[in-house]
């Protein structure tokens, strides 16, 4: 029996705005660009739901509802999510549907599509604990299998995932770590007895995800039946081709006029005429295989450029620096426990803003230049950078009255143990009643109204 | 291969851009084996010869042919050149004038009379300034003409404000040739545009720069460096082209944020008096150092003493200034509208006309020092590819495929 696990990874960033020197101070607004630009988050969404999400979730749902044995994972940055919110609710909605048809898995990931792990791993956890909790409140579910920013991974990080709980973790299939063997068939973390690694196809994976409208490319038409003939001719030699690509493959990197939603729609009934072979989810693979051996990964591998390092986010200086200046800045920014501040700081993490740094011209740099929109790496520095200042004054700021604040509740208790000692009937005081803040009653709602769309849900499958 | 080229002349005669291109071309067309008839305008007044810096195992591969002229790059067709015409009964000198579209057309008569005497294979001539000769010597000798645009009338002007008498001299001498050579896409888009020109004529040979590790000069302005006052340069004829207004504007901007901050003008211009009021009324006198033209090593030592260089033209057919600048270690800004940001990554860009977004860069490079020295490095390495060796070795190739054309 031979397993496909395809696995699509929803995500954008919260690009930052045009911010110049002169807003420092001035402007705490990062992610409102309102121009006409690839920089307005908004512009992006709709543009992006109409080519990619609104007609791909249609499919997705066609394909579900005509093949039971159909079934993917789906991976979702928390700061796609807080967008679809936003800007686009019928297209989480959709998402919510596929879900809750109970044949598609959401993994686990960080909520702000961050690196983490590799700087900070108490600001990993949280994220991660953000990114369970948003998932649970939207769809109900609670992620068992485990993926990383852009792929992103190391034996620690596997290490980390079975001492949390999670029963397998997503990696890159690449032939430095895996020498002469297949990337299909599960393998195991060293130091680990638990959980299990699935690791990317990447050939079959990157034919869809990039190659599939390169007319330079020797199979260009790719159709389906090929396709599908690729992947059967694995039976006998193989468990499991997992195929893993953003999610935005389907009408975003390839155009509607590519085939790629004929492409998309045809091939799950092709690939099950076979008999032996079937749809699996994650979780479904790493239960039905036991681990043929381990995988020792001990530095970072990823799913980027032609390195499959963390080159395309750290590769030069500017990118260094960058990093380097928003993870110095955890101490402090934690220790305000104001909510906007940590929540800016966590989205100035997101990988994105360091991969649209990268000078990496020549190679990957067509790549690159496809994802930025901003006109040049320096220009991606400049932004951040001035944005980031500014988010450094705020904090000092609330630091500053956090602490006359400390100073001044210190002072007066000392004053009130002093009049206690000379007094010996002290006057009381009303205690001043806070109203809950205006987020409190909006989460609330939130919380309900998701609670109540869940539930409509689960009673429609029911019927 | 043999090539009769209108050229100018070399440095140090300091006339900016045009006379560094020539220069580097040359030097490299005669490493590739072509031989080269240099004919260029000398003026009277020169003292000795001009200096021909080529070196000199490949100096026989040059013939020098000079006219008697007193046109320079860079002239108003109004402009009017005064020359020795005799010598009275006294000895002293008899002056007349011709304007510098009557010296147009000298040149052109005298660059017949050499096509005819000169044996070659192709004509090749740089700039407005000897269109006309190029154009001259064809018919002379019915050889194929390229002519090389470096800038036109309509960068001069930066607008549509044009020389009349140079625009028709730039259209016809277009018509007439075999092929044009363009610094850019830039200037490519501008001539097919502006000119009509048919895109099928127009090559495009990006400038090269010098690659070599230049020395370390002493530092210059160190006194203000002490006082941990900031450098940032424009270097550059003082011309609307320039967008030198543009720079204080942003000036303005960046001292209301940062008043460590100190401007240098290197260069002379036409618009110089006007600048000066502007600096003033701008209350920026205390900001900004007109040092005047600053050639050879006095310009160098300012390449390498600044924080960052400033080129905001206006309209820039290529603009070697951020080359120069790198090969001495300093990053650039540099305009949108500048044809070398086609061929070099590593350098800050900005449209000419926004002042804020201009003032931005600047204080961001002078916050973020890491900005700056990723430029540099990056580029140091990027330059390797943009050798006049390189825009040589396109020549050739484009010489020999024009030959084939028009002899098959």
């Amino acid at each position: 029996m031979l397993s496909i696990c395809p696995y699509f990874h929803v995500h954008q960033p919260f690009r930052i705005k045009k911010y110049r020197v002169f807003d420092i101070g001035n402007d705490n607004e990062y992610f409102n660009d309102g121009s006409d630009t690839d920089l307005n988050n908004r512009r992006i969404i709709e543009k992006v739901a109409n080519k990619s999400y609104r007609p791909t979730n249609k499919i997705l749902q066609e394909l579900l509802d005509e093949h039971p044995d159909f079934r993917f994972a789906l991976s979702f940055s928390g700061t796609v999510l807080d967008q679809f919110e936003a800007y686009a609710p019928d297209v989480l909605e959709s998402f919510q549907r596929l879900v809750a048809t109970g044949r598609v898995e959401i993994l686990a990931d960080t909520y702000h599509h961050s690196l983490a792990f590799f700087y900070s791993v108490p600001e990993f956890e949280r994220q991660v604990t953000q990114h369970r909790k948003k998932i649970e409140k939207l769809f109900g579910v609670t992620p068992k299998v485990f993926r990383n920013t852009e792929l992103s991974y190391r034996n620690d990080l596997a290490k980390w995932c079975e001492d949390n709980g999670y029963i397998g973790i997503m990696a890159e299939g690449w032939e430095k770590y895996l020498g002469w063997r297949s990337p299909n068939f599960v393998y195991q973390p060293p130091g680990c007895s638990k959980i299990k690694v699935l690791l990317k196809n990447y050939k079959l994976s990157d034919d869809v995800a990039f190659r599939f409208s390169n007319q330079g490319w020797a199979s260009w038409p790719l159709s389906a039946e090929t396709y599908a003939d690729w992947i059967h001719s694995h039976h006998g030699g193989a468990e499991t081709i997992n195929l893993f690509m953003d999610y935005e493959t389907f009408g975003e990197h390839q155009w509607e006029d590519t085939g790629i939603f004929n492409f998309l729609r045809a091939l799950p009934k092709i690939l099950t005429s076979r008999s032996d072979t079937v749809f699996r989810t994650p979780t479904e693979t790493i239960k039905s295989y036991d681990s043929v051996g381990e995988i020792d990964v001990p530095d970072i591998l990823t799913w980027a450029d032609t390195d499959r390092d963390l080159t395309a986010w750290t590769g030069n200086d500017i990118q260094k620096d960058a990093i380097k200046s928003i993870y110095s800045m955890e101490e402090k920014v934690i220790k305000t426990k104001n909510k906007a501040l940590i929540e800016n700081w966590r989205k100035l993490q997101t990988s994105d803003h360091f991969y649209y740094m990268c000078t990496k011209w020549s190679e990957d740099g067509d790549v690159h230049a496809y994802f930025s929109p901003y006109q040049s790496p320096y220009d991606a520095y400049i932004a951040f950078m001035n944005a980031l200042s500014d988010l450094q004054l705020r904090v000092s700021h609330a630091l500053e009255i956090k602490e006359s604040e400390a100073t001044k509740r210190a002072l007066k208790k000392e004053q009130t143990a002093k009049t206690e000692v000379e007094e010996i009937v002290p006057e009381t005081k009303p205690v001043p009643v806070t109203p809950p803040s205006i987020w409190q009653k909006i989460s609330l709602s939130v919380k309900k109204w998701s609670g109540s769309f869940i539930n409509f849900i689960k009673a429609k499958r029911k019927n | 291969m043999k090539v009769l080229t209108f050229g100018w002349d070399f440095p140090p005669s300091r006339n900016g851009g045009l006379g560094v291109a020539c220069l580097g071309l040359t030097r490299e067309l005669t490493q590739e084996g072509i031989e080269v008839i240099f004919v260029l305008p000398r003026k009277q007044n020169t003292v000795g010869h001009t200096k021909f810096v080529f070196a000199d195992k490949t100096s026989s591969k040059v013939t020098v042919r000079e006219i008697d002229s007193g046109l320079t790059p860079y002239l108003a067709t109004n402009n009017k050149l005064e020359y020795i015409d005799s010598y009275d009964s006294h000895g002293m000198p008899v002056i007349k004038s011709r304007t510098v579209l009557e010296e147009v057309h000298f040149f052109a008569h005298q660059a017949s009379i050499i096509a005819r005497q000169e044996d070659f294979d192709i004509i090749h001539a740089h700039d407005w300034t000897s269109f006309l000769a190029g154009v001259a010597a064809k018919e002379a000798s019915h050889k194929p003409l390229i002519l090389h645009v470096h800038a036109t009338s309509f960068d001069q002007a930066a607008g549509d404000n044009v020389d009349p008498s140079i625009y028709k001299i730039e259209c016809e001498s277009f018509a007439a040739a075999d092929q044009i050579f363009v610094v850019s896409n830039f200037t490519k888009n501008l001539i097919i545009n502006k000119h009509g020109v048919d895109p099928e004529k127009v090559r495009v040979v990006h400038n090269g720069c010098d690659t070599y590790e230049p020395p370390k000069l002493e530092p210059t302005l160190s006194g203000l460096k002490q006082q941990g006052k900031k450098v940032i340069l424009y270097h550059g004829r003082i011309t609307i082209q320039k967008g030198v207004d543009y720079f204080i504007k942003a000036a303005r901007r960046v001292v209301d944020v940062d008043p460590n901050v100190v401007f240098v003008i290197s260069g002379w211009g036409d618009m110089t008096t006007q600048i000066i009021n502007q600096v003033g009324e701008n209350g920026l006198s205390s900001n900004v150092i007109f040092a005047g033209s600053l050639w050879e090593e006095e310009r160098d030592r300012m390449y390498q003493s600044a924080d960052l260089v400033v080129m905001p033209s206006v309209s820039e057919p290529f603009g070697l200034v951020p080359l120069e600048a790198l090969q001495h270690g300093t990053a650039s800004l540099i305009s949108y509208q500048s044809g070398v940001g086609e061929v070099l990554s590593n350098v800050l860009k900005v449209d000419f006309w926004d002042v804020e977004e201009m003032a931005n860069k600047i204080l961001a490079a002078m916050r973020y020092p890491v900005l700056t020295n990723q430029i540099v490095s990056e580029g140091k390495i990027e330059m390797q590819k943009l050798s006049w060796r390189e825009a040589a070795k396109k020549v050739v190739e484009l010489y020999k495929n024009l030959l084939n054309y028009l002899t098959t």
